[in-house]
């Protein structure tokens, strides 16, 4: 019996080790093909780890695009996005959760309709909008156009109902305003979930591509995903420079699996938490 | 007393403004503008917009394209949806309880969905690259012929489909690991007395505890699906032949290529219909299930 659960064991580790190592060799290949030389990337069979790694082809890519402005845009936008979400979704949940108002209905069925309406589909659209307030082009607009998310006001609704009333009543019996209860009740206890919020939005924003790229024509304010797929078209790129495309393929994704790694539990508890809010 | 209730309003009115304003800019206006669109013939430039009732829509119901996206759409939806959640369902059911070194597996399976689509899909161009990518050399060192992946009409739906499988497969894997660790474990010892093997817990118990879960991945994975857009965009932009084509591609197309608003508005109209009726029943489901806590 005992050497039976011994042998099931080993097999659960060996698919799991299988598994592990076919969904991480993609970023295995990309940082042993941003060290070959192009003679050697071009080889076939092609070899597991280069003869002679080239570092210098992470710098020779850094400089090939403006990739540091690219990575400033992506972080400054993101991190603004992250800062205003933030702030809105807590007096949103807020005001859904601990206030009595008329509308509250019509305004809990509007973010419900959002929930459900594809945000990609609205894009033409919500392009004719931006253009009409004069902010293409501009940081303001990409920050405004994404500075409210339906899931982040769920996300923290979900958490503001955890919080009892009494709690927020006794405040007000003290004489605290709304705003004072929410910043030094409700906040603190929910801490977790605006840490959730706010790497799940980082991480959303920093890799986000689509919407960017339609709003922005300036080469100068690119994100880092559409400066990558233009480095990567652009200049002959394509099929040329491979080992150079690698290395900026790799120093795009580098800073978000460290971030992960730093937050894994954060990052892994949001899934609870995502599912949460779906469902209430 | 009605005063207080008007101040009362007016406060809590003030505390949902700042996500009330944009979300109406940016959210509910373009709804109702896209549906405006859908009825109007346009082709961004002209001053005026010209009425053309259903006509959008009649136009659609008769181009091939239209069929084909619907098609690919399909398609697209089914071979990056079920796959993406059994291969999660199965990941999560061997990670299972207590497993040493599970921490790590799980963070290795993980990482892809963390990353931008954009970069992952340009790393897997390269995998795919005909000559001496990494996907064609595997395939030829068991004796098979390569494959021109994304320029074949036949491979190209199935290159892009193996990314999006790939970067999302360890996500599902996490919410099926939380919901196969909620099945309470007198359950499974009580199938266990009862003579039921691995299998038989598995199909009878564990599977039937966690559906609420598979219900909720499917819609999310669906309406993830039908709005992929970043990896068809690096890795095929919608060919060859339109074989990846999907209907969002198909709208971007048909508005920021050839300028027919219009026709993009009721593509986009198809869209939104398909992913409201999703969550409606996502909803309706979500009430239903009885296999909660």
């Amino acid at each position: 019996m005992q050497a039976w659960k011994r042998l099931g064991q080993a097999v659960r580790h060996l698919a799991l080790a299988a598994a592990a190592l076919l969904m991480a060799f993609p970023f295995y290949w990309m940082a042993s093909s941003a060290l070959k030389t192009n003679d050697e990337i071009w080889q076939f069979p092609p070899t597991l780890w280069p003869q002679d790694p080239l570092w210098s082809n992470f710098g020779d890519a850094w400089a090939a695009a403006p990739f540091a402005r690219y990575m400033a845009n992506s972080i400054f936008v993101a991190s603004a996005i992250v800062a205003i979400q933030i702030v809105n979704s807590a007096m949103m949940a807020y005001a859904l959760t601990h206030m009595k108002f008329r509308l509250k209905g019509t305004f809990t069925a509007i973010v419900l309709v959002g929930y459900m309406v594809p945000a990609t589909a609205v894009y033409l659209p919500g392009y004719l909008v931006l253009s009409r307030l004069g902010l293409l082009d501009s940081y303001a607009g990409l920050i405004l156009s994404n500075c409210v998310s339906v899931f982040s006001i769920f996300l923290i609704r979900q958490a503001f109902l955890q919080v009892s009333h009494e709690m927020v009543e006794a405040g007000q019996i003290d004489g605290a305003s709304h705003f004072r209860i929410l910043w030094t009740i409700v906040l603190p206890l929910t801490r977790a979930s605006f840490a959730v919020l706010a790497l799940i939005t980082f991480i959303e924003q920093y890799n986000n591509y689509f919407w960017p790229m339609l709003i922005t024509k300036n080469p100068d304010l690119q994100l880092v995903s559409a400066g990558l797929r233009s480095f990567f078209v652009e200049g002959g790129a394509y099929g040329l420079k491979w080992p150079l495309i690698m290395a900026a393929s790799a120093f795009t994704i580098a800073p978000l699996l460290l971030l992960f790694l730093l937050t894994q539990k954060t990052i892994i508890r949001s899934v609870n938490l995502s599912a949460g809010a779906s469902k209430g | 007393m009605k005063r207080s209730r008007l101040i009362g309003d007016l406060k809590a009115l003030s505390f949902t403004l700042p996500a009330m304003i944009p979300l109406t800019m940016f959210w509910l206006f373009p709804l109702a503008y896209v549906i405006y669109l859908s009825f109007m013939e346009w082709d961004f430039m002209s001053p005026e917009k010209t009425f053309v009732g259903l006509d959008n829509y009649r136009y659609l119901w008769q181009d091939p394209n239209f069929y084909q996206s619907l098609k690919v759409t399909f398609l697209f939806c089914a071979g990056s949806v079920l796959p993406i959640m059994a291969f999660g369902l199965l990941l999560a059911v061997l990670l299972g309880n207590k497993l040493k070194g599970g921490a790590v597996y799980r963070l290795l399976m993980f990482s892809p969905w963390v990353t931008p689509m954009v970069a992952v899909s340009i790393v897997w161009s390269w995998i795919y690259e005909p000559e001496v990518g990494l996907a064609n050399s595997i395939l030829r060192s068991f004796g098979l012929d390569g494959v021109r992946w994304l320029e074949d009409p036949a491979w190209a739906l199935v290159g892009v489909l193996l990314v999006t499988v790939w970067k999302a497969a360890g996500w599902c894997m996490i919410f099926y690991l939380v919901a196969i660790r909620q099945v309470p474990s007198d359950l499974l010892e009580a199938a266990e007395l009862d003579g039921a093997g691995a299998w038989g817990k598995f199909r009878h118990v564990t599977l039937p505890l966690i559906s609420p879960t598979t219900f909720f991945l499917f819609v999310v994975q669906t309406i993830q699906a039908l709005q992929a857009y970043d990896q068809i965009n690096v890795l095929t932009q919608g060919g060859p032949a339109g074989t990846t084509r999907t209907l969002l591609y198909l709208y971007y197309q048909s508005a920021f290529d050839s300028f027919r608003i219009g026709e993009a508005s009721s593509v986009a109209m198809t869209l939104i219909f398909g992913c409201v009726a999703l969550s409606i029943l996502s909803f309706w489901a979500g009430r239903r299930t009885v296999h909660y806590s």
